[in-house]
């Protein structure tokens, strides 16, 4: 692990404490952490040291890839790659080969039990894992031997997290998701198809500020980012308790921006943060352009019929009758309702937030 | 065809009245920083409100006498609103697009303020000028 303090990196590369400020601002707001955190965080995080990161890209199409390093760069994205060392990726280091894989086994030994794994796609276990394989070693093999000096995992994209995409039925290669493989290491899925970028930043500053991984849900996933669903946050979640809905994508109730459930929105039962992180630099999100929502962040979505049906018609596996039971939801104070995260932000809005309180928060 | 050339808009300028909600913690905040001098902050973009109650949100705030423009890693905006102590922050990346928002109640925004570590840093340079002109 570098000696290098994350402020001393920045200020090198002529990032000011303003700016970094401001960053630190933008990132407590895409965690859902409470506006007055950005100080606390920013005091903790000048601090940091620089971890390693290794990044394996397994069995996968590089979307992942593209929504990090792609999205709306130069970003904020950008500047929490400044802040680790990203020792391996096979996709953007320079290096090809035999010096790749020598860089790879350089910065294992060099920072063995203390980097982290970054790693996008499934693991396929058909064929003895020939499907896919890198250097002449399957996924499997090379999962199996990178993780073992790894402090935390973390499962990019819902291939990684879940199978994916590869895992759809029939499942052809036998893909699994790295929690199938990896049972003895502390792992945080980052699921969506891609993921938003602003949450893998997220993971990072987390582990950076308080040296541990966020608090997750059952599926592995930060609660801060995932911790309510697509409907709880929608900005069109009001028309829905209004029974205000667009019936096609082109009738008077979508031209007016009504709600997509009847549409096939999946936002009731999707956890996921694309409504308030949004995408594309935070120009908008599906739901915002017109398109319900697709529960990409979700186990096994794609196979869970038509992206057009309606929650409340039988469909699997997502959880329908959740989303069919939300239909009798009672009207009004949407702001409320809507946001836990934002409600508990609220009473400790008066307060001024220490480090202290941060570490509480995510306990 | 051009995008406005496409028949189906969907209208974004509903409101759906959740700004109404965040006026209502404005006028909390403001009170308190009177009462205790301690004011806080508003996340926009963590609350569910449509483009229209942005708009309208901004309407209602009104513009007041000071705005402040930064650039830092991207231009930000500090504008006073028809309020005084009510600033509405924006801070943009350096592509130009709005990644953060917020209304800060405060006297003035910390961000204006210079930190001490640097202040100190600075004097150091001021006294290397200084010596080196002397």
């Amino acid at each position: 692990m570098s000696d290098n303090r994350i402020l001393e990196t920045l200020a090198g590369q002529g990032i000011s404490r303003r700016a970094f400020l401001k960053y630190c601002a933008t990132l407590a707001s895409l965690m859902a952490l409470p506006p007055s955190a950005g100080k606390a965080f920013a005091e903790a995080l000048a601090k940091a040291p620089r971890p390693s990161v290794i990044w394996l890209p397994f069995q996968e199409c590089t979307g992942c890839t593209e929504s990090i390093t792609r999205s709306h760069s130069p970003s904020i994205e950008g500047m929490i790659f400044d802040m680790i060392s990203l020792d391996y990726q096979e996709t953007l280091m320079a290096a090809a080969g035999h010096q790749a894989e020598a860089a790879l086994h350089e910065a294992m030994e060099r920072n063995m039990g203390k980097y982290i794994l970054i790693v996008d796609g499934s693991v396929p276990l058909g064929l003895d894992g020939a499907y896919s394989c890198i250097a002449g070693r399957s996924n499997l093999e090379m999962l199996k031997e990178v993780a073992q000096g790894a402090a935390a995992i973390v499962a990019m994209g819902s291939c990684a997290a879940y199978g994916g995409l590869p895992k759809a039925n029939p499942n052809p290669t036998g893909a699994v998701a790295v929690s199938d493989v990896i049972k003895d290491k502390p792992i945080v899925n980052i699921p969506g198809c891609p993921p938003i970028p602003a949450v893998i930043t997220g993971v990072l500053a987390h582990y950076l500020t308080f040296g541990s991984l966020p608090e997750l849900d059952h599926l592995g996933r930060p609660k801060s980012f995932y911790g309510e669903t697509i409907h709880d946050r929608c900005y069109r979640r009001p028309f829905y308790d209004q029974g205000k809905f667009a019936k096609t994508f082109d009738d008077e109730g979508a031209r007016k921006g009504w709600c997509l459930f009847e549409l096939g929105c999946k936002g009731p039962v999707t956890y996921n943060a694309c409504a308030s992180v949004k995408w594309n630099g935070g120009t908008s999100w599906p739901v915002e352009s017109g398109h319900g929502c697709l529960g990409c962040s979700e186990p096994d979505f794609w196979d869970a019929g038509s992206f057009y049906k309606a929650l409340s018609m039988p469909a699997n596996p997502l959880k329908l009758a959740a989303g069919a039971a939300v239909a009798g939801a009672v009207a009004g104070i949407a702001i409320s309702v809507s946001n836990k995260a934002r409600k508990g932000a609220a009473k400790t809005g008066h307060e001024t937030t220490t480090l202290a309180d941060l570490e509480k928060h995510h306990e | 065809m051009a995008l406005p050339d496409i028949p189906v808009v969907a209208e974004t300028g509903a409101l759906t009245g959740n700004a109404r909600a965040v006026l209502g913690e404005v006028e909390t905040l403001l009170d308190g920083l009177l009462r205790t001098g301690e004011g806080g902050i508003v996340d926009i973009r963590g609350l569910p409100l449509s483009p229209g109650d942005r708009i309208w949100l901004l309407e209602q705030l009104g513009k007041g006498e000071v705005e402040i423009h930064l650039d830092i890693g991207g231009r930000s905006r500090i504008l006073e609103t028809a309020y005084p102590a009510v600033w509405w922050i924006e801070h943009c990346d350096e592509g130009g697009h709005l990644i953060s928002e917020f209304i800060q109640v405060a006297y003035v925004p910390e961000l204006i303020s210079a930190h001490p570590d640097d202040v100190e840093s600075g004097l150091e340079h001021l006294r290397n000028r200084n010596a080196d002109l002397s």
